[in-house]
This record gives C-alpha cells, sequence and structure tokens, in this order.
C-alpha cells in the first residue's frame, strides 16, 4: 500500500471523498447520539432514586383511616413489617436496604409531614445531610428535629425552638432546605426512625387500617446492583403483593414517555437503520469508485501489480476514508450531545411516592423532578463507533475484491 | 548479428464469443530487436500485442518469454513477470491523474519493497533522460501529450525491461512531437539494447524498424 498514492486519491477526488465521509459521518453521528440519549434518558430515569441513596424503593397502599385526625400515614405508604424487610435484605443482589416512617401528622392547629429517618444510613432519606442551610443534622440516638427552610419561615420555626409533633416535643436542631431534597423524600420535619415508629405505633389510627410494630416501617430503599434491579422488581412484587409499588429506574423510565426512554428497541432498530445506512453509502460511494477506474486499476495490473497489491490499496483508501467519516461523526456527535445537554427534562414523580397529602392544596399537583438531561457520549460508545467505520470500511473493501480481482489488466487497452 | 528469441508466439488464437480475433498467429520478437505490428483498425494488432504482453490469455497457441511458457502461470505470476520483464506504452499515455510526473514514472516500483528517495532517484534519472526534469512534480494535467508520452516512457522503463510494448504510442500527438518520441523510441533501442514491439498503422513510423509484420482479419500477412 502506497500511502502517498491514497492520500492524493482521497484528496484530489475531493466530491468523492466528503460525499463518502459526510454520509458515513452523518449515519455514525446518528448512531452515537440516538445510544447517547437512551443512556441519557435512563441515566435521567435514576435520578430521583440516586438523590436518596437507592436503586429500588419499596412501599406498599392501603386504606384510609375513617377520620384523619394525628398521626395517619399516606394511603400509599402502610405497613411493611421487619420480617419483610429482613427477606428483602436478603435477596440476591440487594447490596443494602434503609427504612424509614412517613406520616401524616395532623395536629389540632396544624398537619405536618414527618419523616423518620436513620440518620446514620447512606441508603434513605439520611444522604440528605447535605441539604441542611443551617444548623446540623439530625445526631444517632437525640430526640431532635429537622425542619425543611419553607415551611419552618412559614411558621416562623427557628433553630433551638421546641416543635410539638402528636403530643412528643423535640428541639429543632437544623433546617433543611426542600429543593435541595429528593421529591420523594420531602417532608416539613424529619425525625430519628426511632420516634416516628414510636409515633406510629402510638397512633389508633395508624393501628386501626394497618397494624404496626415498633420494628415495622412503611418506606423501604434498596441499593442493589444494578444489573439486578429488573430481576429484583419482579421478585419485590411478587413478595409484597399486589398493593405493593416498587420504584424503580425503568418505573421512572416508563413515565417520561420518550421513544427513546419507551424502547431500548426502538434505540437498536434506529441504530441498526444508521449503521445500515451508513454502510451503504460507503458501499456505493467505494463501488463508483472502482467503477470509475476500472482502467486505472488495469494500468496498475499491467505495470506490474499483483491483485493483491491493488486489493491493498484500494481496501486501505476504504478504510481511511472510513476513518475519517467515523472520526467526523464522532465530533458531530460531541457537538449535538452537547447541545442536547441543555435540554431540560421532567420526571414526574407518581402520586404514590409523593409524600404530600393529595387532599391538602397543591398535594394532587404533579410533582417532577427536573434535570438536565445529562448527555454524555461515554469512550466505550465512541470506541465502538470509530471501530464500526472501520469494518464498514474493511467490510466495503473487501466486498469489492472480486469487482477489483475480475478487471483485467487488458483494461488499459480496451479504449486504446 | 544473429540473436537469440525473447519473446516467441506460437499458433496464437483469442476468441471472443463467436468472433476470433486473432487466428493462429506465430511471431517472435529477437533481443533488442524493434519490430512493428501494422495494419488496419480492427485487424487485431492491439489484441495480438496484449497476448504477447501476458495482458491476456490466449484462447489457443502458447507464448514463450526467454523459453518459459507464460500462458500457463496465474494472473499474479504474469503481473510479476510484467513487473520484472516488460515496459508498456499506450496511445493515451494512462497516467494515474492524481500522482505526479514522478510518482507516474515509479508507479511499477510502489509494491517493491524499496525507500521514497530510491524510488525518486530512479525516476528522476529517468525523467532527465526524457529532458523533463523541470516536470517532474508535476501533474498529468499540467503536461502536453508529449510531456505525458514521455513520462509514459520513462515508467515503462524503470523497470529495466528486456522489452517494451508499445501500442500506437503516438496516436494522439502532433506530428512534430510523433517525431520527437519515436526519436526518443529509437534512442533507447539503440543505447539500450531494448527490444520493442510496436503497433502502429503509420507506415511511415513502421519503416523505420528492424522488421515490419502486416497483420490483416487476425492473421499476420506479411
Amino acid at each position: 500500500m502506497n500511502l502517498h498514492y491514497l492520500v492524493n486519491e482521497l484528496y484530489y477526488h475531493k466530491r468523492r471523498t466528503l460525499t463518502a465521509i459526510i454520509g458515513l459521518s452523518i449515519g455514525i453521528a446518528l448512531l452515537i447520539v440516538i445510544n447517547a440519549l437512551s443512556l441519557a434518558y435512563h441515566d435521567a430515569a435514576r435520578a430521583p432514586l440516586r438523590e436518596i441513596g437507592a436503586d429500588i424503593t419499596v412501599q406498599r397502599s392501603g386504606n384510609v383511616p375513617k377520620e384523619l385526625i394525628g398521626p395517619v400515614f399516606p394511603c400509599s405508604a402502610i405497613t411493611i413489617n421487619n420480617d419483610e424487610v429482613k427477606k428483602i435484605a436478603e435477596l440476591p443482589g440487594v447490596k443494602g436496604v434503609g427504612k424509614a416512617v412517613l406520616l401524616w401528622v395532623f395536629d389540632p392547629h396544624r398537619a405536618w409531614i414527618v419523616l423518620g429517618i436513620e440518620s446514620q444510613n447512606t441508603i434513605g432519606p439520611a444522604i440528605l445531610l447535605n441539604a441542611v442551610t443551617s444548623g446540623r443534622f439530625l445526631g444517632e440516638g437525640k430526640q431532635e428535629a429537622l425542619v425543611e427552610a419553607g415551611y419552618a419561615q412559614q411558621f416562623a420555626i427557628k433553630i433551638g425552638d421546641m416543635i410539638t409533633i402528636a403530643g412528643r416535643t423535640y428541639p429543632v436542631v437544623g433546617l433543611l432546605d426542600a429543593s435541595k431534597a429528593a421529591k420523594i423524600a420531602v417532608a416539613n420535619v424529619y425525625l430519628p426512625l426511632a420516634e416516628a415508629q414510636d409515633i406510629a405505633v402510638s397512633s389508633k389510627q395508624v393501628q386501626s387500617v394497618s397494624p404496626f410494630d415498633r420494628q415495622d416501617v412503611n418506606l423501604v430503599f434498596i441499593r442493589a446492583d444494578q444489573t439486578k434491579i429488573t430481576a429484583l422488581s419482579s421478585t419485590l412484587h411478587t413478595m409484597m403483593g399486589k398493593q405493593a409499588t416498587i420504584g424503580t429506574p425503568d418505573s421512572f423510565l416508563k413515565l417520561l414517555g420518550s421513544l427513546f426512554a419507551l424502547s431500548d428497541k426502538f434505540t437498536m432498530a434506529v441504530s441498526l437503520i444508521a449503521i445500515i445506512v451508513a454502510a451503504l453509502i460507503a458501499f456505493k460511494t467505494m463501488a463508483g469508485n472502482i467503477a470509475e477506474r476500472a482502467r486505472e486499476i488495469g494500468v496498475l495490473k499491467a505495470v506490474g501489480w499483483t491483485g493483491r497489491n491493488v486489493v491493498s490499496q484500494i481496501m486501505a483508501e476504504s478504510v481511511v476514508q472510513s476513518l475519517m467519516g467515523g472520526i467526523l461523526g464522532l465530533v458531530i456527535a460531541v457537538v449535538a450531545a452537547f447541545g442536547l445537554s441543555f435540554m431540560r427534562v421532567n420526571i414526574p414523580i407518581p402520586w404514590e411516592m409523593s409524600p404530600v397529602p393529595h387532599f391538602l392544596p397543591g398535594g394532587g399537583d404533579q410533582i417532577f423532578k427536573t434535570l438536565s438531561l445529562p448527555v454524555h457520549i461515554p469512550w466505550t460508545l465512541a470506541a465502538f463507533a470509530i471501530l464500526l467505520s472501520l469494518i464498514i470500511g474493511g467490510l466495503t473493501g473487501g466486498i469489492l475484491t472480486r469487482t477489483i480481482s475480475r478487471i483485467k489488466p487488458s483494461e488499459v487497452l480496451r479504449h486504446e | 548479428m544473429n540473436r537469440p528469441d525473447i519473446l516467441v508466439g506460437n499458433n496464437l488464437s483469442k476468441r471472443y464469443g463467436n468472433l476470433e480475433v486473432v487466428k493462429g498467429v506465430s511471431l517472435s520478437v529477437a533481443a533488442g530487436e524493434f519490430v512493428c505490428l501494422v495494419g488496419k483498425s480492427g485487424s487485431g494488432k492491439t489484441t495480438l500485442l496484449s497476448l504477447l504482453s501476458g495482458l491476456e490469455y490466449p484462447t489457443s497457441g502458447h507464448v514463450l518469454f526467454d523459453g518459459k511458457d507464460i500462458t500457463s502461470a496465474t494472473e499474479d505470476e504474469l503481473a510479476l513477470f510484467r513487473r520484472e520483464h516488460v515496459g508498456f506504452i499506450f496511445q493515451s499515455f494512462n497516467l494515474i491523474p492524481t500522482l505526479s510526473a514522478w510518482e507516474n514514472v515509479a508507479l511499477p516500483l510502489f509494491p517493491i519493497k524499496m525507500t521514497s528517495d530510491e524510488r525518486r532517484r530512479r525516476a528522476s534519472e529517468l525523467l532527465a533522460k526524457m529532458d523533463m526534469t523541470d516536470r517532474m512534480d508535476h501533474l498529468p494535467s499540467a503536461l502536453s501529450g508529449g510531456e505525458k508520452q514521455r513520462v509514459a516512457i520513462a515508467r515503462a522503463l524503470v523497470n529495466h525491461p528486456r522489452i517494451i510494448f508499445a501500442d500506437e504510442p503516438t496516436g494522439n500527438l502532433d506530428s512534430v512531437t510523433e517525431e520527437a518520441i519515436i526519436g526518443i523510441l529509437k534512442r533507447l533501442h539503440t543505447e539500450e539494447g531494448v527490444a520493442i514491439l510496436m503497433v502502429t498503422h503509420e507506415g511511415e513510423i513502421a519503416k523505420t524498424a528492424d522488421r515490419m509484420v502486416q497483420m490483416h482479419d487476425g492473421e499476420v500477412i506479411s
């Protein structure tokens, strides 16, 4: 293979070369962007759960007490008993479990959304440690409370104040910015888990619809092996019964409703079409190139180039041209991905996972987790695209080998 | 002086479907001999040249080069044979449009392992003999017809061939340039001792050769 001859062929036949490179680059760029978008939607769908350090959430729907007085469970989060939690923790693929108790407390003059959390567990709402704007986070084993900053402002609650919830009094040790908090774990007041469990155990309203023991909870957060999330979701549905709500990245993805989010098959199909179109463009250009150069190939053979010499020269042209197409495609895709990363995506939070009572003002509104679409091109995808362009170039050259070998050196005399 | 034959065609025939273009022709070329093949258009001269040079296989008959039968060689073996022993000059030059003059001259050397400098040196020596030193880096599109043919002649010589096959080498040239090109070929023949088998329909050119072979309707008539 002669490099200078190769470079000259590509350079002096600019139109032909550019057609092939641009055609292939569009196909490769399309392939990369579609897959990057799909990955971005999948990644975005993990955001609501990632914010609470989990991959799966488990809760169970039940009945609402006849009267909403004192502490009650939301109808979307009734008791998950301790044995169930232990069984969940032992399931294959479960790396860790976090627990919480979500309560609506209707005191005579005020309604509270209360979340009892494990203050030292990074799986679950305790990950909100970073959202504390003033004061400090909950200490282990202490009877104290964190208040959501907006709620504190509305009711003039300050650090050091004592608040009374369901007849129990807690000092406020910190304020927490709810806008930085995960949408699934938003509450007005955060208490140590044991306190919330005690409130629930003592509540007749809770016990009347959903018997609750001191070790029980009503929200479970699971950190899981990424490859086993789908299988775990299925197992949990079976284990927890029909009333269970299992939140997974896939369940959020379905709510997004995007074509890219809805179906991996769609992504696969479009990618395949992009590859086929790219390959056809490369093939058509090279086939045209060889047809145009039949006489030139005849000259090469006449002056002593063997079939192999000619094939390796043409194949190298095809591979280099395709590689350039692949690189240009990658550059186009990087630019497109950068542009798409400014796109905002709203991930709807299912009402079952919203802690706000739907009958309160604004409680019935659909809540969203809004974030920039995290479009980025993993190096594996970039490498795959470049490799693919090389393969397309090699295959194109390879397929045309027969055409090249059929060109006889006497072709050179045909037009004499 | 009695010179040995380097190329012998025995009873060569070439048929394309029902059309027999070359009919049982036998022809030999001695080492250093200048032979002109003349005849009207369609008489089979170019086809005979392609059979003798190993560009095409005959339908029947044999071609011997230095006593070795090349008609049984594979296409790649024939390519190697052409690379080592044969030079070609064509009517329409057949230069590669994307390569410079010196690169076109060096084209037969590209598959051979040697440095680019060595290729350039060999090409430039030959181009100097053709008075083309100042045109070495020009593309064929920047050369006149005569200059292109000189590049083609230099290309035919770059592998030090023992025989050059020339197919109407002056067919696309004006009379002044034609004379110059024929002069170069005669000089090569005389100085380098290269055998030349040239197809032409110009009787005057043919008269300058050592021997003239006339073809008609696929057969040698004199």
